[in-house]
């Protein structure tokens, strides 16, 4: 805000100036009564409202609480968390404490970030020592989407490197100092898990109360449960045989994805709900404790065993990419050609009810449609994009 | 869009930012009372609240739109309990396994559901760029997306409510990080920036003139004017400039936040001055004065060459926060041996003049705590350079009250080094705690929800 202009300070020669500025139509007849009581006007202030003090209570409050409590928050202490509820803390000092940013919310906690070296071993192991991301997510404790963004980034980070392009270092250092951080092991100790890796997703359909009533002498398992949430009708006998244990049936569905059982018809139809044992990330985790409760003496068996397992299930994984990969590229022709900056991808048009629409002019079909504007025309349509592709 | 995301004090509304005023409104920030006020008026202050910090730049109508009654969640699952129990025990007896003891056979903590009714804004690549700790506000990120600032998989993006998808890879320019994140320059660092800036133009112009007038002679005038000041600089006695070098380190390395930002300049602007003399008597002095990468590793080789002559003393441990050794940190612990190693020091740069020298030395005499702090003096003068033309203050430091603000939720991965994140998954909730960060406790967090349902209860 400008400083006021004092009464005071204003000059006779100023005040006619000041007057025909303030209203433009000011009448003659204000003048005089102006001259006329000047000796009233200059002890008097222009505005009527008395001039706000420096600072409001509430700003008052609020340095004096960021000059005392809140002093502590203008600088982080490496290695320690900074938090709001460091203030309350005093009284009951609980570990938990520390890692909460928010101090109304019991139920958020700032979870620790990988470490440098923790990044760069799960580069070099993945990388370098050509480890499956399963096998790595298992020693190191880390989600194995997360393995495979380290990898991502590290790698951008090393191209970026070389490119000579530049780098915020200062700001990564600090940000490791004031966040939590999951260190990387020393040799010969054990490396602590980073976060939960076996995660199920609750299931919508697991979300409905449904009243089943089973014998109490008949043993109702995860599989059963499983149908029941997607209203299957039960196993059959010989069926419900064959499965000793639910993680049984991971095995079965890695060997073979088909065999999952559908229910519904046409748009209703919906695969079988599988039990735990299958739907977590890593199914030979269980397979594996199995091994060990069957033969708890046999630490070498049970090992061999597992090494089997997983490359078996490595094998699969990469079998069934490749064909992927293979049946995209036989949909595709990619030509091209000399001088050009631009390859060209040809595909068939697929013209059926499903591409195309009932009448031919469905929206998502190849080609201009007479008829049927362009979809950038219409109205309210957004044009943000949906993805991006890598 | 106008910018209504003002940190007032007499409304006290949370908002999505590092400034302190946020600050101070979180910390009073104290939950609407429930008593004699009706359900809907419970509802609607508990949604004006929570909409004033989720997502204040999205109309109302786009997040309703948004909105989705269900809400993710996992459990953890123990591989030794599914490979113990196929689910018979617990679904035995009545239905929900056999009674022992009044204990129920699983105990599990309450999933914090409605915690995480913002949960589809967190797709939102600015609030996501706030959430990685790229930007200071939600609305600063928001700027950085339009500007043009911000990759998603390598191709820029201008919109800000792009909804990222689960693995998209995200990137900020490094040096709008660092001025978001960075304290802001004074007065006096502005002016030394336009004065540098004036005087690079007004040269750049004369080079230019010259170079268009006589190109010929003016590339031997600098070879003239090369060999000269070579010659001066030989005649100045090398120890005394390495013996200002080690102490120029250690006091770039010991000043702390008291040390005014001037005087630290002036240290730092010393010290590199002191490295320039140094390198250029050394052998390879031809490569070396231009960049400060250059100048760094031939220092560090140096340094090497001496380290590798004394096998004997390594058996120090590298310590692992080494890589990320603080300011402050380092400042305790050189200020600490100061006064052991006066003596030592002598030693050290007369070592480092003799190698520079090319000469034979016997580095024995040396400590590992010397050639720590030039080490680390020149990794930081390296990393963290003085450096007028930035918009921050340079060398960088993290701006005030940014670390009660510091956290990175789960579903991101961040690499900070070269400013990009990856967006992982959909924020879930799981026993116990919710992935979407919001200061607001449960009598918030529920009555927004339940708003949300359209009023369906």
């Amino acid at each position: 805000m400008p400083p006021r202009m004092q009464s005071r300070s204003v000059s006779n020669t100023l005040l006619p100036y000041l007057t025909s500025s303030s209203s433009s139509s000011s009448s003659l007849s204000s003048i005089p009564s102006l001259s006329s009581a000047s000796s009233q006007c200059l002890s008097r202030q222009f505005s009527a409202t008395a001039a706000p003090q420096a600072q409001t209570k509430l700003r008052r409050q609020m340095f004096e609480w960021l000059n005392n409590e809140g002093s502590v928050f203008k600088h982080h202490v490496p290695g320690e968390t900074n938090y709001l509820t460091r203030l309350k803390q005093r009284g009951g000092n609980e570990g938990s404490e520390a890692s909460r940013p928010f101090p109304n919310n019991q139920h958020f906690i700032s979870e620790p970030i990988l470490s440098e070296e923790l990044r760069n071993e799960v580069y070099n192991r993945v990388i370098e020592q050509k480890k499956s991301v399963r096998v790595v997510s298992v020693e190191l404790g880390i989600d194995m989407k997360r393995i495979a963004a380290v990898v991502r980034l590290v790698e951008l980070e090393k191209r970026q490197r070389a490119q000579g392009k530049p780098l915020a270092l200062p700001y990564a250092r600090a940000v490791h100092e004031m966040v939590p951080t999951t260190p990387l092991a020393e040799k010969g100790e054990r490396q602590t898990y980073h976060e939960p890796i076996n995660d199920l997703p609750a299931h919508p359909l697991t979300g409905t109360q449904i009243f089943y009533p089973v014998p109490e002498s008949r043993s109702f398992d995860r599989v059963e449960a499983g149908r029941v949430f997607s209203g299957a009708p039960a196993m059959e006998h010989s069926e419900a045989a064959e499965i000793s244990h639910p993680s049984d049936l991971a095995e079965k569905i890695m060997e073979d994805p088909n065999s999952i059982g559908w229910v519904g018809k046409g748009a209703n139809a919906r695969q079988i709900l599988q039990p735990a044992d299958v739907r977590i990330p890593h199914p030979h985790l269980v397979a594996q404790e199995r091994d060990r409760l069957a033969h708890p003496n046999e630490r070498r068996a049970v090992a061999d065993l597992q090494s089997k397992r997983l490359e078996r299930q490595d094998a699969l994984e990469k079998e069934r990419r490749e064909r992927l990969q293979a049946r995209r590229e036989k949909k595709t022709t990619i030509v091209s050609p000399e001088e050009s900056r631009f390859d060209y991808r040809i595909k068939d048009t697929i013209y059926t009810t499903e591409t195309t629409g009932v009448d031919g002019r469905g929206s998502k079909a190849t080609g201009r449609r007479y008829g049927v504007p362009h979809r950038d025309r219409t109205r309210g349509e957004v044009k943000i994009p949906t993805r991006v592709e890598a | 869009m106008r910018n209504r995301a003002s940190n007032t004090l007499s409304k006290g509304k949370i908002r999505q930012s590092w400034s302190k005023y946020n600050l101070y409104n979180m910390q009073r920030f104290r939950s609407p009372p429930t008593t004699n006020r009706t359900f809907f008026q419970q509802k609607w202050s508990a949604k004006a609240a929570s909409r004033a910090y989720h997502g204040e730049q999205v109309r109302e109508g786009q997040w309703k739109r948004m909105f989705n009654h269900r809400i993710r969640s996992v459990i953890p699952m123990n591989a030794s309990d599914l490979a113990a129990d196929d689910g018979s025990l617990v679904s035995s007896g009545r239905g929900s396994g056999l009674d022992k003891g009044g204990k129920p056979a699983y105990q599990t903590r309450p999933t914090p559901y409605t915690h995480m009714t913002f949960a589809p804004l967190e797709r939102r690549l600015d609030v996501a760029i706030f959430r990685a700790l790229f930007a200071s506000s939600a609305r600063q990120a928001r700027q950085f997306v339009i500007h043009g600032a911000v990759t998603v998989n390598g191709q820029k993006m201008k919109h800000p409510s792009y909804l990222l998808n689960p693995g998209d890879l995200f990137q900020v320019d490094p040096d709008r990080v660092l001025y978001a994140t960075g304290h802001t320059k004074t007065p006096y660092e502005r002016r030394q920036g336009r004065l540098t800036r004036r005087k690079a133009k007004a040269e750049s112009s004369k080079g230019a003139e010259e170079a268009e007038a006589a190109p010929e002679t003016a590339k031997e005038e600098t070879k003239e004017t090369e060999k000269e000041d070579t010659k001066e600089t030989e005649k100045e006695d090398t120890k005394e400039t390495l013996k200002a070098l080690l102490a120029q380190a250690k006091s770039v390395m010991s000043a702390g936040k008291n040390t005014l930002a001037p005087q630290r300049k002036q240290e730092l602007r010393g010290f590199q001055q002191a490295v320039r003399r140094v390198l250029s008597r050394s052998e390879s002095s031809t490569v070396l004065a231009d960049s400060l990468e250059a100048q760094f590793s031939q220092l560090t080789l140096l340094l090497k060459a001496k380290r590798s002559e004394k096998p004997e003393k390594k058996d120090v441990k590298p310590r692992p926060e080494d890589a990320f050794a603080t300011d402050r940190g380092d400042a305790e612990v050189a200020s600490a041996k100061k006064d052991t190693e006066a003596t030592a020091s002598d030693k050290l740069s007369e070592a480092f003049a003799q190698a520079t020298l090319g000469n034979e030395v016997d580095a024995s005499e040396l400590s590992d705590e010397e050639f720590d702090t030039l080490k680390r003096a020149l990794t930081q003068m390296r990393d963290n350079p003085l450096d007028n033309s930035k918009t921050y203050s340079t060398p960088w430091q993290p701006r005030q009250y940014m670390s009660a603000f510091a956290f990175i939720p789960r579903y991101l991965e961040v690499n900070q080094n070269i400013c990009a994140a990856v967006y992982l998954r959909h924020p879930v909730a799981r026993p116990g705690s919710a992935e979407v960060p919001t200061p607001f406790g449960e009598s918030i967090a529920t009555p927004a929800y339940g708003w949300y349902l359209r009023r369906r209860w």
